[in-house]
């Protein structure tokens, strides 16, 4: 799997290394059971700190992206496939557009539960 | 060109068939002086601990001359190696014939007259350990013989690619961009394979010495921290990483000119499976198939087998491309 990370960026660096993972497998180039590197090799490797790493592999966790094994390190989730983390990619978008807007998460959950209402 | 190739294997199979026909020819030649069962197993004093009948020492001789010679063969015939690594690779051939013929056939003369036992075992066989340097020399011996004939016999079609990463992938990188590739390599045999040493390793804790028994314990303990490789490319280089941070396999990246991804053969190419050194090439063969091959500035080559190589070789010819416009 491919790591790119841009360090002046305003893109927080967990948030980018997270990307990177999230682009992956919604490329198909991840496939379930695929190992990420040990987040201290992953740190090393990209000249940032363990605990940014480890904070992108946590949100990727809550997301159902991968699975952080004890003494197993970290793998693609079985239920992880390019359709989730396309939508994963589209919610961030959202939430980022409804941000510019002003909106509060409340103010969004609301619109999309009108959304849902609906179909 | 093909018959060339055929040549070249000829020429690397022929020590080993010699050596075969010498071993064959004493055998066919004492049998009626041989014991039923031969001493065939030595220990640290030369004593003779374990004994083999005389079907299963032909039986035995032949296939381990005809299965190196094969790979040897086969290794000369499609192994894709230069000029010179070809030759070394041959005379490495007639070195193993030379070493392997020679003990094979003391094995069978220090037999030759022995008295039986009730059960037929040769007795008062003793291996000197002299033979043993005798047969290092004759390898030594043999290895010269096998250089100069490469040097006259047919030599192998230059390389098709003037070396990798000239013309290979890359990956756009903005300018600030720091990038890392890292792929799993696991594979089913080399967790059994160190189980499997490590658990001899025990074995012989019990029944052996412990001096005997240290080579395999370290041996296995080292197999099963690499029992789940990772391969990672960065600013560092390659490098094959364990279960812990080391040991690790890491070539730096200043030493590397160039990489490409392409399907290896780890059978004709290195000669087998596992951290594997050749003339001209180092190896980290896990399975067949595609792999990186990195170009050194020293001229060797270093290879893994790993998936989605075309993106790891890509991903090195930008960092060695930034490397180079850096300096």
């Amino acid at each position: 799997m491919l790591f790119r990370v841009d360090p002046t960026s305003t893109v927080p660096l967990g948030d980018q290394i997270a990307a990177c993972v999230r682009r992956a497998v919604a490329d198909g180039a991840a496939a379930p059971g695929e190992r990420l590197p040990a987040a201290r090799a992953l740190a090393e490797s990209l000249g940032v700190n363990v605990h940014t790493v480890l904070r992108g592999y946590q949100r990727l966790r809550e997301e159902g992206l991968i699975e952080l094994r004890r003494g197993r390190g970290a793998a693609i989730a079985d239920g992880a496939s390019p359709h989730r983390a396309r939508l994963l990619e589209r919610i961030r978008e959202t939430v980022g557009e409804a941000r510019g807007l002003g909106l509060t998460s409340d103010e969004l959950l609301a619109l999309v539960r009108t959304e849902y209402g609906a179909g | 060109m093909n018959r060339k190739s055929v040549a070249r294997a000829a020429l690397a199979i022929l020590p080993f068939l010699l050596a075969l026909a010498v071993d064959l020819l004493l055998f066919a030649d004492r049998r009626d002086r041989l014991p039923d069962r031969l001493a065939s197993h030595f220990v640290g004093n030369g004593r003779a601990d374990d004994y083999a009948g005389r079907t299963s020492y032909l039986v035995v001789t032949t296939l381990v001359l005809l299965g190196t010679g094969l790979l040897w063969a086969v290794m000369a015939w499609t192994g894709k190696f230069t000029d010179r690594a070809y030759r070394t690779t041959v005379a490495f051939g007639y070195a193993v014939a030379g070493f392997l013929g020679y003990l094979l056939a003391v094995v069978l003369l220090i037999n030759v007259d022995a008295p039986e036992d009730a059960q037929g075992r040769g007795q008062d066989v003793s291996f000197p350990m002299g033979h043993m340097a005798v047969a290092l020399a004759v390898g030594a011996a043999a290895y010269g013989i096998g250089l100069l004939a490469a040097a006259l016999g047919p030599v192998p079609e230059p390389a098709e690619d003037a070396g990798p990463g000239e013309k290979g992938e890359r990956i756009e990188l903005r300018a600030g961009e720091v990038a890392g590739w890292g792929r799993g390599a696991d594979s089913w045999w080399l967790p059994l394979t160190g189980l499997l040493v490590l658990g001899g390793g025990v074995v012989l804790l019990f029944t052996a010495t412990w001096p005997a028994a240290l080579p395999a314990l370290v041996l296995g303990l080292l197999v099963l921290s690499f029992a789940r490789p990772y391969v990672t490319v960065d600013r560092r280089g390659i490098t094959v990483s364990g279960l812990l941070p080391r040991p690790r396999i890491r070539v730096p990246l200043d030493r590397i000119e160039g990489a490409s991804s392409r399907e290896i053969s780890p059978l004709t190419e290195y000669g087998g499976w596992g951290y594997r050194v050749r003339p001209g090439r180092t190896g980290v063969m896990i399975r067949s198939g595609e792999g990186i091959v990195a170009r050194l500035a020293s001229g060797r080559d270093f290879a893994v087998t790993v998936d989605d190589a075309a993106t790891g070789a890509a991903l090195l010819n930008t960092l060695i491309d930034q490397r180079r416009t850096d300096h």
